[in-house]
């Protein structure tokens, strides 16, 4: 039988189907785009589930939302900043840079940029040039504005975090954190969230139960 | 070998950092500016460490005794409030160790020309890391090898110390052989790497120079880095439409960056220019010219964290981008953070300016945001881990009642005076659940103008519209605010 298989479909034993891609070619292909740098920006392992890569698809816009945006902010970008990738915090004077070392991220590499609300667009601009992260506080921008910078954003291959309320920005997926529980003995030492991610580019329910922060000020999963 | 005079304050830092390091800076251009009256050329290796050379001033003084007094008493005059100490010796090194062994006595010390070895010798060898610039990794293996003072690890002989630290081992040998890194004497020739620069009408503000001069400083640090060098001592000297001339030697351990050349170029012009009024030799006119002359170069250290760390490309790119912002408007400001430390959570990372540093310089940036550089500290009385990731600002005012409505305050011996019920932030009222502290903070109760006296506490609430959160809220002045989110 296998001769007679061979006979009638040689393409099958060979495994070159033309137009079609195994599973080992994806995994190979996936590898490769990582290594060159074009990958998804790899966020910390608890907050995985939330993503259909490892991480942030470069040339997104995510929204963060819910109850604890900014750990939720400095958890995501924890990872991508201790490899190397730069951080923009636009407008985010109440950002608590402790908070975000505890986090895990490496403030050598973050900025922290203030600006008027006339002059957002054209420095959102300038930053998703250089950053691969550029994080801001409910942007005012208007329609045409918000477009200019995601197609910048698309094609510098940068992730623009928007914390807060979107406003003119389409967002490709909505990452929302809402409280579980705080741990509270003498002091408050842990917070359990439920996070979860929506949007037009989230297939399925994606969603992880995550302490944020945890008793050391990271993140870490929740043994069930 | 030529003879040197330190004057140190070692607490010059502790004393006016408070206020950040320009502060101190224009603080110690007071007792600079007082100093240039006994000799005209002066180094400022670091905020507090002066150096001078001695033959000059010493032959128109009558002998190093009689300078060495004469400055111990200008340096009376002017900063009293700071313990400080005068030097004389065969080398730079030996003359900052003997102006704070001389700091310690309270008297000038002078080493004379025949008790110079037997003086270094004595010297303990950890002083190299402190004040000969030695890194410390060295300094510490050398004392684990029980080489304890100076001339231990000079018997060890110049060969050995070569081969096993390299340059940094023929600079060691140098200094404990009470010799130098390399001569300091004014008057040097201008090397190949003197930049000038020439304004076409005079300026008269010390930003405006230093804005002027960023392409020349620029210029330059490209050309010794293009040797595969850095600067580490430069002479600057800024000229006037009149002809006045003010010159100092700035050091720098590190390699001088182009952020910290045009800082001290400013340091250099504002001690000369803002005090026009008060100072005999203040310019008549602008600044017309501006020099700048390496005067001690080295190689580049070999630690290169960017092989492990950050890749290049993606610092010149930020570096690129955050020019780019920068040129949007007068409005935008750019920060990076810096380590501070203390309890006080808005205030353990702080942002400066990114005028003040170099991005592209990571080992620097490193440095900058290391906690305790290196060693790190629980400070008492500060808020437990995890910290709150959204800190205010400017914190609100709120009120802090308890059930039947009376306000909460913290007694005498930190304790609450009655439960919290309810907390109310802008009208909103936040109903208690939990309470953790309060802890008290005493700070500088030794100094009346600046001591403070405050006490934190966390609280769990219950939102209006359902859900908890922890609030952290401080209480001063029998104020209640809301200094920081559990966000």
């Amino acid at each position: 039988m296998p001769a007679m298989g061979q006979a009638l479909f040689p393409e099958l034993t060979h495994r070159k189907l033309v137009g079609v891609e195994t599973g080992a070619d994806f995994a190979q292909r996936h590898a490769e785009r990582v290594a060159g740098g074009v990958g998804p920006l790899v966020v910390t392992e608890a907050l995985q589930p939330l993503f259909a890569g490892a991480g942030f698809e470069r040339g997104h816009i995510y929204a963060i939302a819910g109850e604890a945006p900014l750990s939720l902010l400095f958890a995501l970008a924890a990872r991508a900043t201790t490899e190397g990738s730069w951080l923009a915090l636009v407008n985010l004077q109440r950002a608590g840079l402790l908070s975000a070392h505890e986090h895990g991220v490496a403030l050598q590499r973050t900025v922290c940029v203030d600006c008027e609300s006339r002059e957002l667009s054209a420095v959102m601009g300038a930053l998703v040039d250089g950053f691969d992260l550029v994080a801001v506080s409910s942007p005012t921008c208007s329609v045409g504005e918000a477009r200019r910078i995601t197609a910048r954003a698309k094609s510098q291959g940068s992730v623009l975090l928007v914390v807060g309320n979107p406003g003119a920005f389409e967002v490709d997926a909505t990452l929302r954190a809402s409280t579980v529980s705080w741990q509270f003995d003498t002091y408050a030492s842990a917070r359990t969230v439920t996070v979860e991610a929506r949007g037009r580019r989230v297939y399925g329910n994606r969603s992880c139960t995550v302490q944020l922060p945890a008793a050391t000020g990271a993140v870490a999963g929740v043994s069930t | 070998m030529s003879r040197s005079i330190a004057i140190v304050f070692p607490q010059w830092m502790q004393q006016h950092g408070q206020l950040g390091e320009e502060h101190a800076f224009t603080q110690f251009e007071h007792v600079v500016r007082a100093l240039t009256d006994v000799s005209p050329l002066v180094e400022v290796e670091s905020i507090g460490t002066v150096l001078i050379a001695a033959r000059g001033p010493s032959r128109y003084f009558g002998g190093d005794v009689a300078v060495a007094q004469h400055l111990h008493e200008v340096c009376a005059g002017v900063a009293s409030d700071s313990p400080f100490g005068v030097g004389v010796a065969g080398s730079r090194f030996t003359a900052t160790a003997a102006a704070h062994l001389a700091q310690s006595r309270g008297t000038p010390c002078v080493i004379e020309e025949r008790i110079n070895a037997q003086f270094v010798d004595a010297i303990p060898s950890s002083s190299l890391a402190h004040i000969g610039g030695i890194s410390d990794d060295t300094v510490s293996l050398l004392q684990r090898l029980g080489l304890r003072l100076c001339g231990d690890v000079r018997a060890v002989g110049e060969a050995a110390l070569i081969d096993r630290f390299g340059i940094e081992g023929k600079r060691v040998y140098a200094l404990v052989s009470g010799g130098e890194v390399r001569h300091f004497a004014p008057g040097t020739p201008p090397s190949d790497f003197t930049r000038a620069i020439e304004f076409e009408s005079p300026l008269t503000s010390s930003a405006h120079v230093a804005a002027m001069s960023r392409d020349v400083v620029h210029d330059l640090v490209n050309a010794v880095s293009g040797y595969g060098q850095q600067c580490v001592r430069i002479l600057i000297t800024c000229e006037t439409d009149h002809a006045e001339s003010v010159s100092r030697i700035w050091g720098e351990p590190h390699g001088f960056g182009v952020a910290a050349l045009s800082q001290r170029l400013m340091y250099q012009l504002d001690g000369w220019l803002a005090d026009a009024n008060a100072i005999a030799d203040a310019p008549t006119s602008g600044i017309v010219r501006v020099q700048f002359e390496p005067l001690e170069c080295r190689e580049v250290l070999s630690v290169q964290p960017l092989l492990w760390g950050g890749s290049q490309e993606n610092i010149e790119r930020a570096a690129r981008a955050v020019n780019m912002a920068m040129a949007v408007g007068d409005g935008v400001q750019v920060m990076v953070p810096r380590w501070e430390g203390g309890r006080d959570v808005a205030a353990v990372y702080s942002r400066v300016p990114l005028s003040l540093v170099d991005i592209a310089d990571m080992r620097d940036a490193e440095q900058r945001v290391q906690i305790g550089a290196g060693v790190a500290r629980d400070w008492s009385g500060s808020i437990p881990r995890p910290s709150p990731a959204s800190v205010a600002s400017t914190p609100p005012v709120i009120q802090v009642l308890d059930a039947q409505g009376n306000d909460v305050s913290v007694s005498g011996r930190h304790e609450l005076t009655t439960t919290p019920a309810v907390i109310c932030v802008n009208g909103r009222d936040y109903h208690v659940l939990r309470v953790a502290g309060p802890w008290p903070v005493e700070e500088r109760w030794w100094d009346t103008r600046r001591k403070r006296r405050h006490a934190r506490m966390q609280v769990l609430v219950r939102y209006p519209r359902g859900g908890t959160g922890v609030f952290l809220v401080g209480l001063e002045h029998h104020t209640w605010s809301l200094l920081a989110r559990y966000d």
